[in-house]
Formats: structure tokens, sequence, C-alpha cells
């Protein structure tokens, strides 16, 4: 396949047969149904947010007034109560719950925290504005003492209102970028997706002020590396190839991967990863695809289980006759991660997708993206990326 | 999303107009202006182009009008003058995304609000100014015209010094 000689138009065939399946499948699209014994997370509007927050400081002082020792219930984010749902192919939160107390020494520094973050979502809301995590915790430095604890504390609120951190108005700082075939409209403005030069729109983490308009992509490609990102961009690759590409340098923010949970349920398109061959390359696919373990509360919102992953596969460094020059040795650390991958249920339970990373294990080697530059600059947006996409070459 | 289907298995998808139920009131119109003049000619295929314009005839039929309506015949003045300043800047950037407003100024003037009247008056001349860019232009090309027959000698100096006394009348 990838051997033979090729200046050819690529047909794109494979990309254009599994879109024209979503668009079968969309119209008998479903709800997801959760497993029983996970939680059910809600992405709530600022009113429902704020109605939440009322009814829990309204049950705090009925304890207050009953029994004088006021507790909070929420639910645990401990590894032992994460649980992966086979069916939706998600990392989702079980039904353990944790009670923090007002009345105990071990917990009054944590739960008052809680409340404090609690109150400062509440200004938040009311006043429609957002605050990213660094400005919460210089809200009151000598309360959270380090970052780590209003970290903590911020997604311990959206787990106990029982919705997602961005209904919180708490946001990440921008870091992804999107380009390509997409107009959105951010409050009053209409943005053009195409029309931005190569450097295209910063995600904004204030995913309640973006709508989705218009587009005429046929498929959306997620990029690990800034590098590649620009590379494709230069060549305004979703001219030829009607598309919309992403990137977010590295693990996806949660707006990052929002965002693209939204173009992929709104748009229906078929969504593909290019990460570098090695275990972080594979672990940045598996976060877009099931979610984190940190944030698996929020993975119906943050994942996308149809993501696939186009490579770079181990085994495309034999097939694209990848110089072993550009090959580089698996550190211990490497051999571990990819260990850890492949002990994975999710792993386990896709052939491909093990025996690639066995195969790699076997191997001993990685490669990162830009390997691809020692056969040309244009390799992977004239050869590579359209190959796999015509023939279906991904796991 | 409303979804088109292209010839070569391609798609363009476009916000069902049951979203822009909550939209800012101006906003619709700008959506139809903006895809009938930026993102129509670019989608290569003459049968979608004709579904996607009906479709945008959809929305300002459906969504763009009634929302206008709504405002601008309603009794909450804040509102109005909210609308009123957004079509504003709309009908100084952009006469024609404005245009479906035209008919409800006449009640907007005899307002007695003063604000609203002083918006209103504002658009009104945004309008008139926007025509009479648009006669000149008319009148540009009929006078260019009469300027190749007259060099060519097919119309005489008299009929000329007409064609030219009209132009700059409007001109001025």
């Amino acid at each position: 396949m990838a051997k033979k000689k090729v200046s050819q138009n690529w047909d794109f065939k494979a990309t254009k047969n599994l879109l024209q399946e979503y668009l079968e499948k969309g119209s008998e699209k479903k709800e997801i149904k959760l497993p029983e014994d996970t939680i059910k997370i809600d992405d709530l509007n600022k009113k429902e947010t704020l109605n939440r927050i009322y009814k829990l400081v309204d049950s705090v002082i009925a304890k207050i007034y009953a029994t004088g020792r006021p507790t909070i219930e929420l639910p645990s984010r401990s590894s032992s109560n994460i649980i992966w749902d086979e069916d939706n192919d998600l990392l989702l939160l079980g039904r353990q719950i944790l009670e923090k107390q007002f009345h105990t020494l071990t917990s009054v520094a944590d739960i008052t925290r809680l409340m404090r973050v609690l109150e400062i979502v509440d200004e938040l809301l009311v006043k429609d504005i957002h605050a990213t995590k660094r400005e919460i915790f210089y809200t009151d430095v000598k309360l959270f003492t380090d970052q780590k604890n209003s970290d903590k504390s911020i997604e311990d609120v959206a787990s106990m209102l029982y919705t997602t951190r961005n209904a919180t108005h708490i946001v990440a700082a921008p870091k992804g970028t999107c380009v390509g075939r997409l107009r959105i409209r951010d409050r009053n403005d209409i943005i053009d997706l195409e029309g931005l030069g190569s450097g295209g729109w910063t995600i904004s983490p204030m995913l309640d002020n973006i709508e989705i308009i218009e587009s005429d992509a046929e498929f959306i490609l997620v990029i690990e590396k800034d590098a590649a990102m620009m590379r494709l961009a230069e060549a305004r690759f979703w001219r030829k190839y009607p598309c919309i590409l992403l990137t977010a340098q590295g693990v996806g923010n949660v707006a990052v991967r929002m965002f693209l949970k939204r173009l992929s349920k709104e748009l229906n398109l078929p969504v593909f990863s290019l990460v570098d061959s090695d275990p972080y390359g594979h672990y940045i696919h598996s976060i877009y695809l099931r979610g984190s373990k940190r944030l698996s509360y929020e993975s119906p919102f943050l994942a996308t289980p149809n993501i696939k992953l186009l490579g770079v596969l181990t085994r495309d460094l034999d097939a694209y006759n990848i110089p072993n020059e550009v090959r580089l040795p698996m550190t211990k650390v490497d051999i571990k991660r990819t260990k850890d991958i492949l002990n994975e249920d999710f792993v386990k339970q896709n052939k491909e997708w093990y025996d690639d990373l066995n195969l790699a294990l076997k191997l001993k080697i990685k490669a990162e993206i830009q390997a691809f530059s020692s056969h040309g600059f244009e390799f992977l947006t004239d050869r590579y990326l359209p190959e796999k996409l015509s023939t279906g070459d991904w796991i | 999303m409303r979804i088109f289907h292209k010839k070569d298995g391609g798609i363009v998808q476009l916000i069902g107009k049951e979203q822009m139920q909550e939209w800012p009131v101006e906003l619709p119109l700008v959506f139809i202006e903006y895809i009938r003049d930026k993102q129509l000619g670019t989608y290569g295929d003459s049968m979608v182009e004709k579904e996607i314009s009906a479709y945008l005839d959809e929305i300002l039929k459906d969504v763009a009008i009634p929302r206008l309506i709504s405002v601008l015949g309603g009794d909450d003045q804040d509102e109005i003058i909210l609308a009123l300043k957004r079509i504003e800047e709309l009908s100084k950037k952009n006469t024609e995304m404005a245009r479906p407003i035209k008919p409800y100024l006449e009640n907007l003037l005899k307002n007695i609000n003063k604000n609203i009247v002083k918006l209103a008056q504002s658009i009104t001349e945004n309008f008139q100014k926007a025509d009479r860019r648009k006669e000149l232009a008319i009148k540009r090309g009929i006078m260019r015209e009469k300027e190749t027959q007259f060099l060519a000698g097919k119309i005489n100096g008299e009929e000329y010094a007409k064609a030219r006394r009209e132009y700059l009348t409007l001109k001025d």
C-alpha cells in the first residue's frame, strides 16, 4: 500500500464512506445511557447552576438547624470509584459518596476552601463572568496556600453540584487553536476560522459564549504538535481536504476537549488524531477518546469516543520507510508507560491498538510526527495524511 | 444543524433556525447576509446553493423579521433602544442587512421617547444615504456611457450637457 510510487489525486474515499455511515446513523442517534452504578452529570446553564447552589446551601442550613453538625456529600473521585463503561467507551465516576464535615479538625480546612470556592462560583454566575483556576487561587492565597488546594476544591465543587467545571464559569487558560472550514458565533461576532491566517483561532475557554453556525468540513483532525499544525496550516490543508484542524499542544485541556466534543456531536463528522508514535502520543489519544481519570465525572462532556487513531502508528514506520536515523530508542520510562497503557482494559479490547503498542514494545522504538520530514517537508500533507485518509488505515 | 448534501458526497451544515430564537435581535440578519455574501459562492454546487438560499429566506421570514417586529413593536423601550442601537451600527456597515426594518421606522419616528426617535432618524438617514449612493452609481454609469457616445459623435453636446447637469445635481 505505502510502497507504491505515488503522485496521484487521493480520493479520500475511506473518510467519505465513514462520513456517510455517520450521516445515516445520525438520524437514529440516541442519548447516552449511563450504567446504573455511575453518577449522572448535567451540563447546566447559569440559572440551573445557581439553583443547584441555592438548594445545596439550603440543605446545609437545614442540617445546621436540625443537628448543629452540618456535612456536605460529594461523589468520591478516587481511582477505586472510576469505572470504565464498556458500552459507551467512557471513564465514569461510580456511586461512592464522600462526606465532608465542618466539625472535625481534619476536614475543616478542606470544607472551608470548598465553601469559599462555592461562594466565588456564585459571584461569577451572578455577574455572568468567567475566571481561570489561577485567578481563583489569588482570590484567597492565605486560605488556599497552594494552587493544588484551590484546584482540588474547584473540581470538588463541580462534582458536588453534579455538573461540569465549565458550568461553574471557572475555566482553563486558553491553550489550543483551531483552523479550517468552520464558522462560529462568539456572542455578537461571527468568526471565520478559514480567515484568521495560519495561526488560527485560539479556542476560547468560555465555551458557553460559542456556537457553531456553519461548516462544510467532512472530517476533523486533532494534532498533538504545534509544529505539525503549522505545517498543515501553511499548506492550507483544509482547502484541498475539507476539514477542521485542531491542536492543544499536548494533552487537551478541558476547553479543547469540550470544544472537540461539541464539534463531533453537533457536526457528526469523523474525528482523527495525529500524535507521535510514542506512549505519550497514545496517552493523548486515549484522553480524547475516553476522558481522563481525574475528570472522569465530566467524561460524557469531554470525551470523543468515536475518535480514530490515524497515526503515527508503529507499523507506519516501516510502511513509509522511515529511516532508522529518525527513529528513536525507547527509554525505560517509555517502556514502562507502554506496558501501563497495554494493561488498560480499553486497549486490551482493541486488538489493532494492542498489536501496534506491542510492536512498539518489541522493537523498542518511537518516532515523532516530524520524522516524515526526512522524506521532504510536504510528505506529511501531500502523501502520508491523504493516503491514510483515502485507504482507511486507522485504528 | 441543517444538513445540505452535495453531489460529490460532501456536506454543508448550517445552524438550525430554532437555535436563533435566543440570539440578539439583529444577529439572524447578519447571519443571513454573511452566508449569502461570503459562503454561498464557495460551496461549488449549484443545487446546494439554491437550497441554502431558500433556507436563508426561510430564516428571514420565520425568525429574523418576526423577532425584529416583536421587539420594535413591543412596549419595552429599553429593549427597543438596544435593538435600534445595534441596527444603527448595522445600517452603517451594511445597509442591506438592516433593510427589513424600514417599514417599522415610520412608527418609531413618532415615538415619544427622544432616544428612540433619534436612533430611528439616524437609521433613516443611513438608508437615504445608501439609496443616494446607489442612485449616484447608476447615474455615474449612465454618464460614462453618454461620455463614450458623445466622444464617438453618437449624441450631440446638448444631450450630453443635460445628462451631465442631472448627474452633478444629484452629486451635490
